[in-house]
């Protein structure tokens, strides 16, 4: 059974309307759902808040239907950016930004496009299509020029659902990527595979920062000699 | 000796969705069978336009307290009326949502011919 998830779920401050959605995402059968807290800088100086933990918010997760688990709960952040300069947050030190497991990037701005490559996924939101009928408009055909340009892989789908009634299944999810001009297979992933690989490119973000390997230099001939003699020390010793 | 032959024709498929559980926030919403009809051919003609709602939907079983329903449709026309039912926001002015609990997938029958010597 594969594992489902959204990771796009509007953090609100009422603290039960976000309790409903969890509880409407785990009975749709979604694994992981990932509260986003978004930064605009455009506003007036904002600061990147410690995100609040999952665990202390609810303190019963509900269970995922179909499997025997409680929901998963990560954190994740957006900076609106429409200035290269904006993006130094992300180099900055400050400690709020480990504490999240995703970040994401919203640009604003077509210059801010050229950097973004490198293992990184690109999210479409399903949600306004089921609101409005222009911005169903503009969802569909986004995603369609989207698909043509990286050829379906590296997408993920999630809702950016403010009430529950917003959430789709997550089959209808896959279904809604056929429509954007994914393959069957490339549906099925951006809502469960990529998502999965989203989540352990977050980890490896805050965990990993580089690989160190120790090589041993080849030994040339003539040092062979010299083995024994040492090994020799080693017993006296 | 034994033959078989089939009838004419290739089998044309079905497809089944259930979908149940078309959730309405306000309780007190009744929808006859025709509306309900009304109301898929709607969502499709929102999304796919003319030629969505040209398709052909049966609606085998609708029952009205829980609004959940069988619908038929040819195989071809599958992702179309998923994708209208997924994301129909409103009906009417109301808030709606379609959830889709099953789909599947049937061959029709051919008649057959066998005989034997």
């Amino acid at each position: 059974m594969a594992v489902f998830a959204d990771l796009n779920v509007p953090a609100s401050p009422d603290r039960k309307s976000l309790q409903k959605l969890l509880e409407a995402a785990a009975h749709l059968g979604y694994s992981t759902v990932a509260i986003n807290h978004v930064i605009d800088f455009k506003e007036k100086k904002q600061e990147i808040v410690k995100p609040v933990s999952p665990s202390e918010l609810f303190p019963s997760l509900p269970i995922v239907q179909g499997k025997s688990k409680p929901i998963k709960i990560v954190t994740r952040l957006t900076l609106v950016v429409s200035d290269p300069s904006h993006c130094n947050v992300l180099r900055s030190t400050s400690t709020n930004i480990r504490l999240y497991d995703i970040i994401a990037v919203f640009p604003k701005t077509e210059k801010l496009f050229h950097a973004i490559d490198r293992g990184i996924y690109f999210e479409v939101l399903y949600t306004p299509a089921i609101r409005d009928s222009t911005m169903r408009r503009y969802t569909i055909s986004n995603a369609l020029s989207l698909m043509q340009i990286c050829k379906g892989k590296n997408i993920i789908l999630s809702s950016a659902a403010e009430r529950p009634l917003e959430l789709r299944g997550p089959y209808d999810v896959t279904n809604l990527g056929l429509l954007f001009g994914l393959s069957e297979s490339d549906a099925k992933a951006a809502v469960s595979t990529n998502c999965r690989a989203v989540l352990l490119h977050g980890e490896t973000r805050r965990t990993a920062f580089g690989v160190v390997y120790t090589k041993k230099p080849p030994r040339p001939d003539e040092e062979e000699g010299v083995l024994p003699v040492r090994k020799k020390a080693k017993t006296e010793a | 000796m034994g033959e078989r032959r089939a009838g004419a024709g290739p089998a044309p498929q079905r497809v089944v969705l259930r979908s149940p559980s078309r959730e309405f926030p306000e309780a007190g919403v009744r929808l006859s069978a025709a509306h309900f009809k009304q109301l898929v051919v709607s969502a499709l003609r929102e999304l796919h336009g003319e030629v969505g709602a040209a398709l052909s939907v049966d609606v085998l079983t609708y029952e009205e307290k829980t609004l959940s329903a069988i619908l038929r449709i040819s195989s071809s026309g599958l992702v179309k009326l998923w994708s209208a039912l997924t994301l129909l926001g409103s009906y009417q002015n109301k808030k709606c949502a379609f959830r889709v609990i099953q789909v599947k997938l049937y061959l029709s029958i051919s008649p057959c011919i066998i005989w034997e010597q």
